[in-house]
Formats: C-alpha cells, structure tokens, sequence
C-alpha cells in the first residue's frame, strides 16, 4: 500500500464529497459511500449537558432521504462548505482510513425568506469537524462513516439537505 | 373572482365576523410587544427548562423572561429554586453559562456558592447572601448579610418535571390552576416516570412569536408538510378535536399516525410513551406561547422566548424516559428528529412559511386582515384553536385582536 497515494485518495474523496454536497448532488455523493454507510450530524450541548444526534441514518435512509426531498417545501439557498482536511490516519491492516476535517458552511440567501431583499447575501450557517472512516478494499477510498460533528448549535431554520 | 384593490383588500372577506380574524398590526406593531411582555409574559407560569437539566444539589440553568435574566438552581436540600439572575449590589448578572454547578468554586467565590464575580458577593442556594467583600471596612454596621439576597420567584417543578416560573410573586394561580385541565391528555403518560432531555437546540427567527404559536394551533397547514398529509390526511385524522381551557389554552386530540406511509419511516409502535396507545399523538398549546407535543415515541416543547415584535427565540427540546436504554434512546432520538429535529422533515418548513408570513405584514406594510375563519366542528381543520388563543389574548392586553385600537369591551359590542 502506497501510504502518500492513499493519503492523496482520501482527501480528494473528501473533497468531492463537499464538491457534491454543494452542487446537490446526492446521487454522486453516495457513490462515494460503501453500501454499509452511517450517516450522523451529533453536537455537544452545554445547555443539557449531553452529546446528542440532530440526524442519523445509514445508506439507505440517507438516499430515502434525499430521494424524498422535491416532495418537501425547502430553503433553496445554496449552501457552500470550506473543507479542510486536518488528518489521515490509516490502518493498513485493517485497510481503514479515519480523517479529521474541519468545515465552514456558507448559506447564500436565496428564497428562504424575501429574496428581493436577500437573495445574494452570504451568511456563515455552522462550522463543525468532518470525521470520516473510510474501506480502503476497493479501486478508491469509500466513505463507510461519516459524523459531522458541529459546534453551532443556534440553527435558526434548520435544513433539509444532508451537511 | 378577481383581484382586490385597495380598499376591498382591507376590508372584511365574504361573510366572515368579528372574532373570525385579526388585524396584522398585532404581529407587527412595537407598542403591542412591548405591553405584551409587561402584561402577560410577566404575570403568568413561563415552563423554562426541565429538572432533569439540575440532575444533581448545586446544578444551574439560566434563562430569560420579559427580559429578565432568571436563574434555576437545585439546592443541596433537593429543591428546585429561581431567582433573578441579578446580583443586588450593581446588577451585574451573576452566572454567565448557559448550565453547570456551583459545586465548584470559581475564580472569585467558594465552592457551594453563587458568585458575582464582578465584587464577589456570594449568596447560597436559597438566595441568602453569604458574603459581602470586606463588608465591614465598607458598610460599617449600615449593610449586613440579612440585609440583601437575591430576588426569589414563584418557582414548580410540574407536568412531566418541567420546572415552572413566574415573575409575579402575587400570581394567583398555582401551575395546575393557571393550566386547569389543559395536560390532562397526556399528564399520565408524562408523569408516568421521570422523563430525561435528550435533544436541545434553538432558532431565532425574524417572526412574531404568535405566529409560531398559530402554527403549532392549526393542522390545515398540514398542506406545507408531506410527511404530515401522506401519514395523516385519512378519516379518523379529520376526526381529531380541538378543545379550548380556560386562560386560552387548547388541546388537538390524537389519532394514530400511519408512519410507515412515508418512504423509510417505520412505525412508533414498539416504543410509545406509557400509556399512550401506538402511533398516537397528543398535542397542548399553552397561552402565551408554549407547545407540548407527544407524538408516540418522544415528546417534543417549544418555548419561546420574545425578542422583538419581529423576532423570537425558540428552544427545541426532545424527551425521552430516564430508564431508556442505550438502543430504545437511540430510536427515540431517530423519530423525534425525523420529523422535528433542525434536520427533520417537518420543522424546517414550518421555520421557512413563518418567516415569510411575517415578511409580508413588518411593521410598516399596510394592515391586513388575518383570517382565523375556518368553522369544522371543532375539528383538526378548524381554526378554533387560534380564535380561543387571541379571545384570551384581548383580555390580557384589553385590546380588541380584530382592530387593536378598540378595547376589548369596545369589540365586543361592535361585534355584537
């Protein structure tokens, strides 16, 4: 196993994961992901004092999910990450990768209230860390888990689409 | 039928009454806000967080109503206490963070205390002051400890142990008076067992909070969610009944839920909530702006906090029981945010549709009628829930909702 290749893979896979995401493009994001893909958006409170999960789901739910989505009333704006990919940590035994990423969710205002007013306007939505695993079995590096794990916890209208 | 101009806009629709809408300037209008905070949100029970948050003697919360910061502590004799958050020498807020202990001391007070750290005067558990830096060399025998403590506020710990303030220490009505029957739909599921807060998270939104009450009292809305028509909209969903409390509160009567309607969702019957039936869900509006919400497997509160006329603060909170295992608390948490979690199916449409309700009638458009007029014998259709709401909320503020300039004696013998 070439370790810098395999660094290389995993940040690029990273990386199109935001590229998809930011497009809405659900279909090639899950291409990415194995076929037992957990999904989770966890924050810490200090509110309750508890960790919590906003959402979570595995390969099947996320593409329910996002299959079901032109049936919901939506905030349509945009959303753009700034992803960073902190650490790639791999086991060459067990031919696994984990990553640190840090990210910084833009949302450019479009329909989501008065777009004559709006529309245009860019507004920092969360920040929060990407922590990834991924199967390093096949041809490129699939996603197997993904936790975003988010410091915001004032989320005002929420979103439907998967962070 | 064509469009209105000007004056047909304004006016009154077809054949509806006073009582059956509402002038948009209440939305809208600062001075109504503003009186609105002084006379109901500072005279009536605000539930503002659960016990289970002061899990242990000496945990905190802290919190505002009307403005004021409040803070609930949980004494070293067990009880649950609120007093402003405000200290008596120079108001400074006392504590800060959100929640924590006081076990602990901190940078300017002992442990077991409550410090300001601005002086670091400390008062204990009960709001007695405990000490009062260099209060000899200062106050001489003019000011001593007996002298100041914190401002108490009428505090319990009720329904489901939600922990209940007031600001008004002469408020007549104990919570269960204030509340009279409103939670008798579900207090036997939610008393059943101690309940524990799973899920914590907040919006503040350019909106009035009425408008999210109004949605949280009417279904016909349903028409903004799928999930709610697909798992809903079939004859005992029609069936369910609005029924009105006294002090304006009001209650939608359960059906069972067809979950498994919706592509990937599952049906709740497997975990319900003591003693309510499987897939059912009950629902309590309170005046002047609470929502408990049990819906099979979790129970979801919004509280509100009013910001502005345009502008509120609302906390979301899920709940489970406090005996859950790590599986059945795990599922909870999966329905409650499938469906209300700030990345579930329901709640981001209701955020999106009142945000640009109240786009539409800020404090400069021209007023409109607001129509709460839907009549379906009381059920989920109907707009009952709204027009008991806002009968109540013109006593309060002795101002009529249809025309806010009349008093409400004044519209009611207009409208007769």
């Amino acid at each position: 196993m070439n370790l810098d290749k395999v660094r290389q893979d995993v940040t690029e896979t990273i990386y199109k994961a935001s590229i998809f995401l930011d497009e809405c493009n659900w279909l090639d994001w899950l291409n990415l992901c194995d076929k037992d893909f957990y999904y989770s958006i966890k924050a810490y409170s200090p509110e309750i004092n508890k960790d919590m999960i906003y959402l979570d789901g595995d390969f099947e739910h996320m593409s329910s999910l996002t299959d079901m989505l032109p049936k919901h009333n939506t905030d349509h704006s945009p959303l753009t990450r700034h992803t960073v990919v902190y650490t790639v940590d791999i086991d060459k035994k067990n031919k696994i990768a984990e990553t640190i990423s840090s990210f910084a969710l833009y949302q450019t205002q479009l329909d989501g209230i008065n777009s004559h007013i709006l529309a245009g306007e860019t507004n920092l939505f969360m920040v929060g860390k990407y922590k990834d695993k991924f199967s390093l079995n096949d041809e490129s590096p699939l996603f197997v888990e993904r936790t975003v794990q988010l410091d915001t916890r004032r989320l005002d209208k929420g979103s439907h689409w998967p962070i | 039928m064509p469009a209105k101009n000007a004056t047909q806009w304004s006016s009154i629709p077809g054949k509806l009454k006073s009582g059956e809408y509402v002038d948009s300037r209440i939305y809208s209008d600062r001075d109504i806000f503003e009186e609105e905070l002084s006379k109901i949100w500072r005279n009536i029970w605000v539930p503002v967080c659960h016990e289970s948050e002061l899990p242990d003697p000496y945990c905190f919360r802290t919190m505002t109503i009307a403005r004021e910061p409040v803070i609930v502590v949980r004494g070293n004799d067990n009880q649950v206490r609120a007093f402003l958050n405000v200290c008596p020498h120079r108001g400074n807020m006392i504590e800060n963070r959100p929640s924590g202990t006081f076990e602990s001391g901190t940078p300017s007070g002992a442990p077991k205390h409550m410090t300001c750290m601005f002086h670091a005067w400390q008062f204990d558990m009960k709001g007695n002051c405990a000490h009062i830096s260099r209060a000899e060399e200062g106050y001489q025998d003019r000011l001593k400890n007996k002298d100041i403590g914190l401002r108490r506020l009428r505090c319990e710990v009720k329904y489901g142990g939600f922990v209940w303030v007031s600001l008004n220490d002469k408020i007549e009505k104990s919570v269960e008076e204030w509340l009279q029957g409103a939670f008798d739909c579900m207090q036997h599921s939610i008393d059943a067992e101690p309940l524990e807060v799973f899920h914590y998270h907040k919006a503040i939104i350019p909106c009035n909070y009425k408008l999210w009450h109004d949605t949280n009292s009417e279904f016909y809305h349903d028409y903004l969610h799928y999930h709610n028509r697909i798992t809903g909209f079939n004859d005992s969903y029609f069936a369910r009944q609005c029924k009105g409390f006294d002090n304006g509160h009001v209650n939608v009567g359960s059906f069972e839920v067809q979950y498994d309607q919706y592509e990937g969702f599952e049906s709740r019957e497997e975990l319900s909530f003591p003693h309510l039936p499987a897939n059912h869900w009950e629902m309590i509006d309170l005046f002047p702006g609470m929502n408990f919400n049990l819906r099979g497997s979790a129970l979801r509160v919004d509280l509100m906090t009013p910001l502005g006329p345009d502008k509120v603060m609302i906390e979301y909170r899920g709940l489970g029981l406090k005996s859950d295992t790590e599986e059945q608390r795990l599922i909870r948490q999966r329905h409650h945010n499938s469906i209300w979690g700030p990345f579930g199916r329901n709640l981001h449409e209701d955020l999106v549709a009142v945000s640009t309700q109240q786009a539409a009638m800020n404090e400069w458009a021209d007023e409109r009628k607001i129509l709460h007029g839907r009549h379906e014998n009381e059920t989920i259709h109907d707009e009952v829930g709204m027009r008991h709401f806002y009968d109540e909320w013109g006593k309060w503020m002795d101002r009529w909702p249809g025309d806010p300039e009349l008093t409400y004696d004044q519209g009611l013998k207009k409208a007769a």
